[in-house]
């Protein structure tokens, strides 16, 4: 699933959905995850990225990813097409 | 090379809803220590959920009480309310102070004269008092405020069985132009009931009667309904002077001081909009010394404050437990803290604060305890950082009624600390383990 097309991030953690027209932002984490999912990368290469950079056990990581994954999806950052998909 | 530190990613939404007077605070409170003691150590000695009091902050309030009234009036008395707080440890802060014990049942009459207050120096208010209750109160020549009728008549009963006298006030209940109207408790000032009351005490052999009492509500934050109520005892206590020649000793003006905590649905925080006591202790002073009550003769004033005197010294220190979202989206967190223990948090939004630095990023969020129960909510709405399991956060102003209304329900209720004027920490009761619950209950022989 990817980032959809009417959502545009800037630098500073501001997040900005075209179709809506709601707006969010982002801590410096968040929008360090947001950006790498809107490259598409799968969790585990984001999660060897994470835990490479920060001070956070991989449990911690992944709980707090899938989290922030589902806020994502409920904010429709994220297009959901399957409601049983887990990604 | 160090990792950078780690923060939970979060995301919120930006809504334009109506803005707030006050804006978000400049930068998150944080309580990491009581009277010099570290969260962390105290939890660590004394487990997590854990009730904190702090004696020092006891003291200092009720200086500051005694300060306002005693700076205005001549004769003040304090009297603690047990119910507020009856821990044997509690009690007996105050009563070093210089309190005296005001107490509503057979229980709290027998919990003071145990702490070893003067039976002389309890005040027993309260509408349930047995014949059993009265005797005690009588044989310990304690100041009985009469309730009802039938609590008098029975009175009168138990000083004839015991051939003995009781000293007795009554309790008035009155307009003092707040709402509601506390019109359950005592005799009614507006209609004569209290008169009448009056006027059988006074021709009944065995009452002395020595005072009148009221308590007018709880958590009042208009002080001049205290002017009102003192006004209206001084016209009874000038009436019964004219009518039967008789000085009465005191004037009883009760509790209901509000504490700094804010009510739910308040608009401001309860610390910017509640009477301070020097406000209070005008208003009542005032009005009592320009009564027509000759000053020779002014009569002690009796207050009966509790919970503006001790829940500002009670701490409760918690541990998160889990963070969640809702289906909407809402965080969501537990605590190991329930309305159980909680019982004030049906009226207040309690203060909740993290005990060290954590993330700058504050989120709506709902405060859970760990029952498993729907109503077991603390904060409903919260503006809070993030936080993560383990984390140890301080509940701020819960020592009035807490430890006293407090049920064992599903948990254990936990240990209560008093930290000492030295900055030392005992237990001051004990936790609750199977054992202890138990040996109250006995299995049926078959």
């Amino acid at each position: 699933m990817k980032i959809t097309e009417e959502i545009k991030i800037s630098d500073n953690g501001f997040v900005f959905n075209s179709k809506t027209g709601d707006s969010f932002n982002l801590n410096p984490f968040g929008l360090e995850l947001i950006k790498q999912i809107a490259e598409d990368k799968d969790f585990e290469s984001i999660r060897n990225v994470m835990l490479e950079k920060y001070d956070v056990d991989d449990l911690t990581m992944e709980k707090d990813y899938y989290e922030f994954y589902a806020m994502l999806k409920h904010h429709q950052i994220i297009a959901q097409d399957d409601s049983l998909d887990f990604k | 090379m160090s990792k950078l530190k780690y923060e939970k990613p979060v995301i919120s939404k930006i809504t334009a809803g109506v803005p707030n007077k006050f804006g978000m605070p400049a930068k998150q409170r944080i309580i990491s220590e009581i009277d010099g003691i570290p969260v962390p150590k105290l939890m660590e000695d004394f487990g997590s959920p854990v009730f904190v009091i702090s004696e020092q902050t006891i003291r200092d309030t009720y200086a500051e009480a005694k300060r306002a009234f005693e700076t205005r009036y001549p004769k003040v008395q304090f009297a603690w309310s047990y119910k507020t707080n009856y821990l044997d440890a509690v009690c007996n802060v105050f009563h070093d102070e210089g309190s005296w014990a005001e107490v509503v049942s057979g229980f709290e009459f027998q919990k003071a004269l145990s702490n070893g207050v003067s039976g002389s120096n309890i005040i027993f208010n309260g509408p349930e008092k047995s014949e059993e209750d009265l005797t005690l109160a009588i044989n310990h020549n304690a100041c009985i405020h009469i309730d009802h009728f039938d609590e008098l008549y029975l009175l009168i009963e138990t000083t004839r069985k015991l051939n003995k006298k009781a000293r007795v006030a009554i309790r008035v209940n009155l307009d003092a132009g707040i709402y509601p109207i506390w019109d359950r408790f005592g005799f009614n000032y507006e209609n004569g009931e209290a008169w009448n009351a009056i006027n059988r005490i006074m021709l009944a052999e065995n009452l002395e009667m020595i005072g009148l009492h009221t308590h007018i509500g709880t958590y009042i934050m208009v002080a001049s309904a205290y002017a009102v109520a003192a006004t209206k005892l001084s016209n009874l206590y000038m009436a019964i002077y004219r009518k039967f020649d008789h000085w009465l000793k005191y004037i009883d003006l009760g509790g209901g001081f509000a504490s700094k905590n804010t009510l739910k649905g308040a608009y401001m925080p309860g610390s910017e909009t509640c009477p301070s006591f020097d406000e209070y202790a005008e208003a009542i002073s005032n009005a009592i010394i320009s009564s027509e009550i000759p000053h020779e003769n002014l009569p002690v004033l009796f207050m009966e404050t509790g919970r503006a005197l001790v829940d500002d010294a009670g701490y409760l220190l918690t541990t998160v437990l889990a963070n969640k979202r809702s289906t909407q989206g809402r965080r969501t967190m537990v605590i190991d803290a329930g309305v159980n223990l909680l019982f004030t948090t049906f009226w207040y939004n309690l203060g909740v604060f993290p005990s060290k630095e954590v993330s700058t990023h504050v989120e709506e969020s709902t405060i859970y305890g760990p029952l498993c129960m729907n109503i077991d909510v603390i904060r409903d709405a919260i503006n809070f950082p993030q936080s993560k399991v383990g984390d140890q956060l301080v509940i701020e102003r819960v020592g009035a009624y807490n430890m006293t209304q407090w049920m064992q329900f599903i948990t254990f209720r936990p240990n209560v600390v008093m930290i000492d004027l030295e900055g030392k920490a005992h237990v001051i009761r004990r936790k609750e383990n199977l054992d202890s619950l138990q040996s109250f209950e006995v299995a049926i022989k078959k």
